[in-house]
């Protein structure tokens, strides 16, 4: 990773990609039924849902059946299909939307219904509690989801979750204000300090690979695929003829996207290189299948260090 | 000794796959009926035990029952006093590679809240309350989803896992098997969940 620059402006673009959102309220929980005006807000994609719930909470509530309902009551549906509160919008996005992703050629050419503004309807009542984990107040609960989770990258990117642990309460509590005002400067300065330095490879790369879901799924439940996965393997176990870059040692070989998905899901990627039955998705773009994984979590993670690639079938 | 760990203190899917079915066939000889192995969406062990909260005494120390038998109707009882039932869920972390400790709680004859304040008040033993409440974020036993079935439930904080065991459990003579009984009396006891005597007679540990 001689070239840091790159790395870092890419970075830069992925902290100021945003969805266009139109939230609905539930026509149930309306006094005018399906005639309350939508909420519209360009969200970050590295953002998560809740943070939005009290600016939804006031304005929705002239129209509220269930006055006495909190902010901290309000979750999101996707057609019907509760969202997981604890993943990014930007990954609930590529997972539900059905969007096409860009790719290099093509940049803006949808056809048919287009997927954005993003449609999802708020609910102030009737928490589904199978499928949720309840919200509080104070926001602790989604600040300890997001802790949890920036604990497991660490471990994982270090061997030990001392790192995180070690971090002052103040920079534990700015981390997780960085990602929530999505301030990239202040995020930095954080996560700088559980980093292995850019000489330095990480010990397993914090990738989780989420399967497509198949058609008419109304259970929601999501397939993901996580596996310790080294920046390097040893030369032998994959094709020789794939040499990339010189920061491999001897007999080592840098592990790509491709040859990731490849070993872990053989069926879906039959080559390593090209993209023949599905494609990964990250922040609504194709990932190159010769990207590094390891350039891929520096570059492009979303807040809590993790990269959710997302597999999408092609065709 | 059978099959040394080979990558203690971590546990391979391999060792954690062989652990669970050992200790399932072993529950089943005694001491822990309701102990059985799921192996949908992956391998995971699941223990089942009902708390009596009877509301006079709401908040002292709780009877734990082993449940007979796996018949949903072996819970409709005869007295309706409100029982809070947990199923432990022993699912091997992706990440920490160590098995991790998930819970959910259900009442019958009874409706209740079900959050953490229901886990510290009825399923955390006194003793360790106010030492779990006071690391991390919100404490030592957060509210996550089930990575196998995507539902909410409770789990313990795996990260010191593995240095734990490696502190208290022998590298040279512990099996997946004796790995994972070491790990529930670390781990089980802070959620009320104990291992059976049964269990740690039959296990046989190596003199030292």
């Amino acid at each position: 990773m001689e070239n840091q620059t790159p790395l870092v402006s890419l970075q830069r673009s992925v902290w100021a990609g945003r969805i266009p959102l139109e939230i609905v309220l539930a026509p149930s929980e309306s006094r005018s039924y399906d005639k309350t005006d939508p909420y519209l807000i360009s969200y970050p994609r590295l953002s998560y849902l809740p943070s939005l719930l009290p600016r939804l909470r006031a304005f929705f509530s002239p129209s509220l059946i269930e006055p006495s309902s909190q902010h901290h009551d309000g979750w999101f549906a996707f057609e019907g299909v509760p969202l997981k509160w604890h993943y990014p919008v930007g990954l609930l996005f590529d997972l539900y939307a059905g969007a096409d992703p860009a790719t290099k050629s093509c940049v803006d050419s949808q056809e048919g219904e287009s997927p954005l503004p993003w449609r999802l309807t708020v609910h102030f009542s009737d928490w589904p509690s199978e499928d949720l984990v309840r919200l509080d107040p104070d926001g602790m609960v989604m600040n300890d989801a997001f802790i949890n989770s920036v604990k497991e990258a660490d471990f994982l990117r270090n061997g030990t979750a001392k790192g995180i642990m070690s971090l002052s309460k103040e920079d534990s509590a700015g981390l997780w204000k960085s990602v929530e005002e999505v301030n990239l400067p202040s995020f930095q300065r954080i996560s700088n300090t559980l980093l292995p330095p850019l000489s330095q490879p990480f010990r397993n790369v914090p990738i989780r690979i989420f399967l497509p879901l198949p058609p008419d799924e109304e259970s929601g439940l999501l397939k993901v695929v996580q596996s310790p996965l080294p920046p390097s393997i040893p030369t032998s176990s994959i094709q020789s003829s794939q040499s990339i870059g010189s920061r491999s040692s001897p007999g080592m070989q840098l592990q790509t996207i491709g040859g990731v998905l490849h070993t872990l899901l053989p069926n879906l990627f039959p080559s390593r290189r090209t993209p023949v039955l599905a494609k990964p998705v990250l922040h609504g773009a194709v990932l190159p299948m010769s990207a590094l994984i390891e350039e891929v979590v520096r570059s492009s993670a979303y807040g809590d260090g993790w990269a959710y690639v997302v597999v999408r079938m092609m065709g | 000794m059978v099959n040394a760990l080979s990558a203690f203190p971590f546990l391979t899917a391999g060792d954690f796959d062989w652990a669970c079915r050992d200790l399932a066939d072993r529950a089943c000889g005694g001491g822990w009926p309701s102990a059985r192995l799921v192996t949908q969406n992956g391998i995971h062990l699941t223990i089942t035990q009902c708390v009596d909260v009877p509301e006079a005494t709401e908040g002292s120390e709780l009877e734990v029952q082993e449940l007979e038998d796996q018949d949903p109707e072996a819970l409709v009882r005869t007295d309706l006093s409100p029982r809070l039932q947990i199923d432990y869920d022993i699912v091997l972390s992706p990440t920490y590679q160590v098995p991790v400790l998930y819970f959910t709680l259900r009442w019958h004859h009874y409706q209740g809240p079900l959050g953490l304040d229901a886990v510290y008040q009825y399923v955390v033993p006194e003793q360790y309350r106010k030492e779990l409440k006071t690391v991390g974020v919100m404490g030592g036993i957060s509210f996550g989803y089930h990575p196998q079935s995507g539902a909410p439930a409770f789990f313990v904080h795996p990260c010191n896992t593995a240095d734990a065991m490696a502190q208290i459990a022998d590298a040279r003579s512990v099996n997946p098997g004796t790995y994972l009984i070491i790990w529930l009396g670390l781990v089980g006891h802070c959620v009320n969940l104990h291992v059976p005597r049964e269990l740690v007679a039959s296990d046989s540990p190596s003199p030292s």
